[in-house]
């Protein structure tokens, strides 16, 4: 069992544990086949992920990451290193969000 | 660095007390504290205070029906918005849009009020989203707090206009955070101003200790949860560009204050998915035709 993110659940998996909203009131079951009407109630209720049953652990990677061409990706780093001259780029949070304006960039550099 | 307009006796207190004689508090927001905060008050009562004010009372209608809450029925009064969302989030809603009027005439060429308020408000809906990810009860004082967190730079624009120049400059020329610098001149930064001018208006510590420590969240000594999300979602809105406070750098993210926070690091580019659809709406809510 495994957290996924709601972004990446499909129709057909079952919850491996209750889905509760912010003050603990109960969404949805453990057992529950999510469906098209499922998603949309999680993403009302701000619900960012739940445990899916058979899910493995930590497979959430980014696969976008793996499709921006490598050479736009390091002019891209190298046009945001300045904004984080005074962030520490090792800290996990930092790399993530250094991620993320990278693909933002990319994204708008290709449109 | 141009230090003409900082007089040789200032300190914090002096600066909120210069700013009180230009800005105040709309008299609304006293008032709907002190029904909201009376016990026999009921739910008409404070729905009589809000509707007295009808341009609060739009908006706080509009934010109730925008996609911020998600709300299938249309919430179409305050008494029903009060009866929904609650009457503590009602209140810190109300403060958000009250002190977001009180700052107007400040010169464009100093800061521009739209992408200060766009920031702002990015860091808001963003400090709201990490605390709704938390399952937070009053999600509404965290998202007031984001809102508010910078107001002290308006405060040191206001006062020592010549300071503030000379700070934008020598952040551009030092590539140095703005908040070091005012530390390093004044002996504090713009937090503390905004925070000590929340108190001084004896907005909840909740809202106004987060807004103090926005930059040292485990300073906090009642909320550092909450400082921690206001923290977190400044470092956010600063990494993705989303509005623009002056502040050229990412601030540094304390690491205390992310473990407090317990977020795996894959959940931020949910958080943010969520945040992005109710930028625009919430900005036009908020801001109205303003400049």
């Amino acid at each position: 069992m495994g957290k996924i993110l709601t972004d990446n659940l499909a129709p057909g998996m079952f919850l491996g544990a209750d889905v509760r909203d912010r003050s603990g009131r109960l969404l949805l079951g453990r057992g529950t086949e999510l469906n098209e009407r499922h998603l949309y109630i999680l993403r009302t209720w701000g619900v960012v992920d739940v445990e899916i049953a058979g899910a493995e652990e930590g497979g959430n990677d980014p696969k976008t990451a793996k499709t921006i061409d490598p050479a736009l990706w390091a002019a891209v780093e190298k046009k945001i290193a300045p904004l984080f001259l005074h962030a520490d780029n090792s800290h996990p949070a930092i790399k993530e969000l250094m991620c993320m304006r990278i693909m933002r960039e990319a994204a708008d550099g290709k449109r | 660095m141009a230090n003409a307009d900082i007089p040789k006796e200032y300190t914090l207190d002096w600066l909120v007390n210069e700013t009180e004689n230009v800005y105040s508090l709309p008299i609304i927001y006293e008032r709907l504290t002190e029904v909201i905060n009376h016990p026999r008050s009921s739910i008409e009562d404070i729905t009589r205070v809000i509707s007295e004010d009808q341009g609060l009372t739009a908006r706080l209608l509009k934010l109730a029906n925008s996609p911020l809450f998600g709300y299938f029925s249309k919430i179409d009064t305050i008494g029903k918005a009060a009866t929904i969302i609650g009457t503590q989030q009602l209140q810190a809603m109300a403060l958000a849009v009250s002190v977001m009027e009180v700052f107007t005439g400040i010169p464009e060429n100093l800061v521009n009020m739209k992408t200060f308020w766009q920031h702002s408000i990015a860091c808001g809906i963003t400090a709201r989203a990490l605390a709704i990810y938390r399952r937070e009860a009053n999600v509404e004082r965290v998202f007031a707090a984001g809102i508010l967190h910078d107001v002290g730079r308006l405060v040191i624009c206001t006062a020592m206009p010549q300071f503030f120049t000379g700070l934008l400059i020598a952040g551009r020329e030092e590539k140095a955070l703005l908040f070091r610098m005012e530390e390093e001149s004044l002996g504090f930064t713009h937090a503390d101003v905004g925070g000590r001018l929340l108190e001084k208006w004896r907005i909840p510590a909740s809202i106004a200790e987060p807004v103090a420590f926005h930059h040292s969240p485990d300073k906090a000594r009642k909320f550092p949860l909450e400082a921690a999300f206001i923290h977190l979602a400044d470092i956010i809105c600063k990494s993705l560009d989303l509005g623009f406070n002056g502040e050229r750098f990412v601030p540094p993210l304390e690491p205390s204050s992310w473990e407090r926070l317990d977020i795996p690091p894959a959940a931020l580019a949910e958080v943010v998915k969520h945040v992005e659809p109710q930028m625009a709406d919430t900005m036009a809510i908020l801001r109205g035709g303003g400049p």
